[in-house]
């Protein structure tokens, strides 16, 4: 079930009406919340339901047994054992068959001539998602972040709530949980919520759709049939497309839990408009770069043990992050490309750290960390090495071709996804309090209206979103 | 055990530094706002404008929802409430963007190639 498609809004509709009618009864607000996210879920499959409940379980079995634990060594060992369980599943649905397939290759060059068998199991949407809330929860419990959850309803509905479930944005225990603990004295702020779900309609359903489909889809695919400036313009259409399609869904998964009394972190801050490739990171998936800081690059020892210890605990964080979005060499390439990245930058500090720049100096500065970036996405895009490799040939080389693939309405779309890099936050803020003034009636009016504008300039049919896969 | 760090000598009754996050709607934003009945208003009121402006892909939704007796059903009402809504002519709009969006991706550089 997508968020832009009629089946979520009267999915959506129902939850906003039981909302309504339980009013002031939190507790069955949440258990109302947990039934409706579960169903959510099952409408990929019903089976991944025991994936997530089982998960669930684990988290706070682990948080209980944690907090009741008489010594450190004993909570080490349960937090060693639940993390282990929590990655062990991610890998064994994950990783395996990429690991199977990594062993068979490596047969192969020694001669042998067994095969290990494939089992080729069914990836659970958003399995990377509830992980990774399971291992923040039970290591906040551990480090004494969050106070241990007592109400099995309360985890539950932290690990499942359908907003989030299945692309994030990746919210901490110790931000979510608390908002469970009683009932929310804050108004819904209905005018900024909705306002994020048009924007983000409007980047997923016409700027994400039409560049996948128009120009990204059949460059990537068939990189050698076109000529540079086609590889070009597609990896500057990559570049908008992901972004639009990832914010969107982060967009609307903070409004709808907005509308549903729940407060989400920010999950994108205009990351194109970086002068650093550390600033990129600080406005791009944030809540997936601040999880990997706290609970992966710090843990390694961050910057404290020297330089040397710093630039491999950098590449480590964003190897690991790149595995994160997938097992392939790829995806090892794309982390490894980051983790190298701000490793330079990291050595480069004496020099470019706290130099203040001139305005011209900041454009060549954000075009460089863009460029950067986006040379990143190829590997992070292409179907594999291979067609990476053969794509950045192209680029190297085949400047003689005219633009085929790219027409006037994709580099127009291109163009607007990179403009709204650089719009100020006061725009959107100015826009949510016009929004918060208008009556709830006349509201539901005018989001009506744009969202059918934006569906009838849409193409036909919603693609399922880009993280969905991871 | 990557997600280990320290051991903390004291448990903190408030997070961390580093768990908080930055609120995605900023407090200034959220001090006005409706309940959970103006939230269902809203969302039924533009459901209601949305079936009265995008039928045209209401048909092609109802035949996407299932098999049986009762989905031939919706997808008869479907196409029904889309004939009428022909009829009183809301489904311009739609329509007229729809070709606007097709000119626009047939645009060539060259004007010849069109």
């Amino acid at each position: 079930m997508l968020f832009p498609t009629l089946g979520f809004l009267l999915f959506f509709l129902v939850v906003a009406a039981a909302m309504a009618v339980l009013d002031t009864r939190f507790m069955a607000k949440k258990a109302v919340l947990v039934g409706a996210s579960y169903y959510f879920y099952a409408q990929w499959d019903w089976r991944f339901c025991f994936l997530l409940a089982g998960s669930s379980v684990v988290s706070y079995l682990a948080g209980q047994l944690i907090d009741a634990a008489p010594d450190r060594r004993r909570r080490q060992i349960i937090l060693g054992i639940a993390v282990a369980l929590h990655l062990g599943l991610l890998g064994a649905f994950k990783y395996f068959d990429f690991f199977i397939s990594s062993a068979n290759q490596l047969a192969r060059l020694l001669g042998l001539e067994h095969e290990l068998p494939f089992i080729e199991i069914l990836l659970p949407v958003g399995i990377s998602f509830f992980t990774f809330h399971g291992i923040s929860y039970i290591t906040d419990v551990y480090r004494g972040d969050v106070a241990v959850c007592r109400n099995p309803l309360d985890m539950l509905l932290y690990m499942s709530f359908f907003p989030q479930l299945v692309a994030g944005p990746i919210v901490r225990a110790a931000y979510f949980l608390p908002q469970l603990a009683r009932p929310s004295a804050e108004p819904i702020p209905i005018g900024p919520a909705l306002l994020l779900i048009l924007v983000g309609l409007f980047k997923k359903v016409v700027v994400a759709n039409y560049l996948a489909t128009g120009l990204v889809d059949p460059v990537f695919a068939a990189p050698t049939s076109y000529g540079g400036p086609d590889l070009l313009l597609a990896t500057y259409g990559y570049a908008v497309q992901i972004y639009c399609d990832f914010s969107a869904y982060s967009d609307m998964a903070i409004a709808l839990a907005a509308l549903l009394g729940f407060r989400f972190p920010a999950n994108f801050n205009q990351p194109y408009r970086a002068q650093r490739l550390r600033e990129f990171w600080q406005r791009w998936h944030i809540s997936l770069s601040t999880w990997l800081r706290d609970y992966l690059y710090k843990p390694l020892g961050g910057n404290r043990d020297g330089r040397l210890k710093t630039y491999r605990n950098l590449l480590l964080t964003m190897l690991l992050g790149g595995l994160w979005h997938g097992a392939a060499w790829k995806f090892i390439a794309w982390g490894m490309l980051h983790g190298g990245g701000l490793a330079v930058e990291r050595m480069l500090e004496p020099w470019i750290g706290r130099r203040s720049l001139s305005p011209a100096a900041k454009a060549v500065a954000t075009l460089v960390v863009f460029h950067f970036v986006c040379f990143a996405w190829i590997f992070f895009r292409a179907e594999d090495f291979a067609l990476a490799s053969l794509y950045i040939g192209g680029l190297a080389s085949g400047w003689g071709a005219g633009l085929q693939q790219a027409g006037p309405f994709m580099v127009a779309l291109i163009a607007l996804g990179l403009a709204g890099q650089f719009t100020p936050d006061a725009l959107f803020d100015r826009a949510a309090t016009a929004f918060a003034r208008v009556p709830s009636w006349g509201l539901g009016a005018m989001a009506g209206i744009v969202v059918a504008l934006i569906n009838a300039l849409g193409p036909e049919g919603v693609a399922p979103f880009i993280y969905f896969r991871f | 055990m990557v997600a280990v760090e320290r051991e903390l000598s004291t448990t903190s009754p408030t997070p961390a530094a580093s768990a908080i996050t930055a609120d995605a709607i900023p407090l200034a934003l959220r001090r006005r706002g409706a309940s959970p009945r103006q939230v269902l208003a809203m969302t039924f009121v533009g459901l209601l404008v949305l079936a009265l402006f995008a039928s045209r892909d209401l048909p092609s939704w109802a035949g996407r929802v299932g098999d049986g007796p009762l989905a031939e059903r919706a997808q008869v009402l479907a196409t029904k409430w889309d004939d009428a809504m022909e009829s009183l002519g809301l489904v311009r709009p739609h329509e007229a963007l729809r070709a606007w969006v097709a000119w626009a991706l047939d645009v060539k550089w060259d004007s010849d190639r069109r």
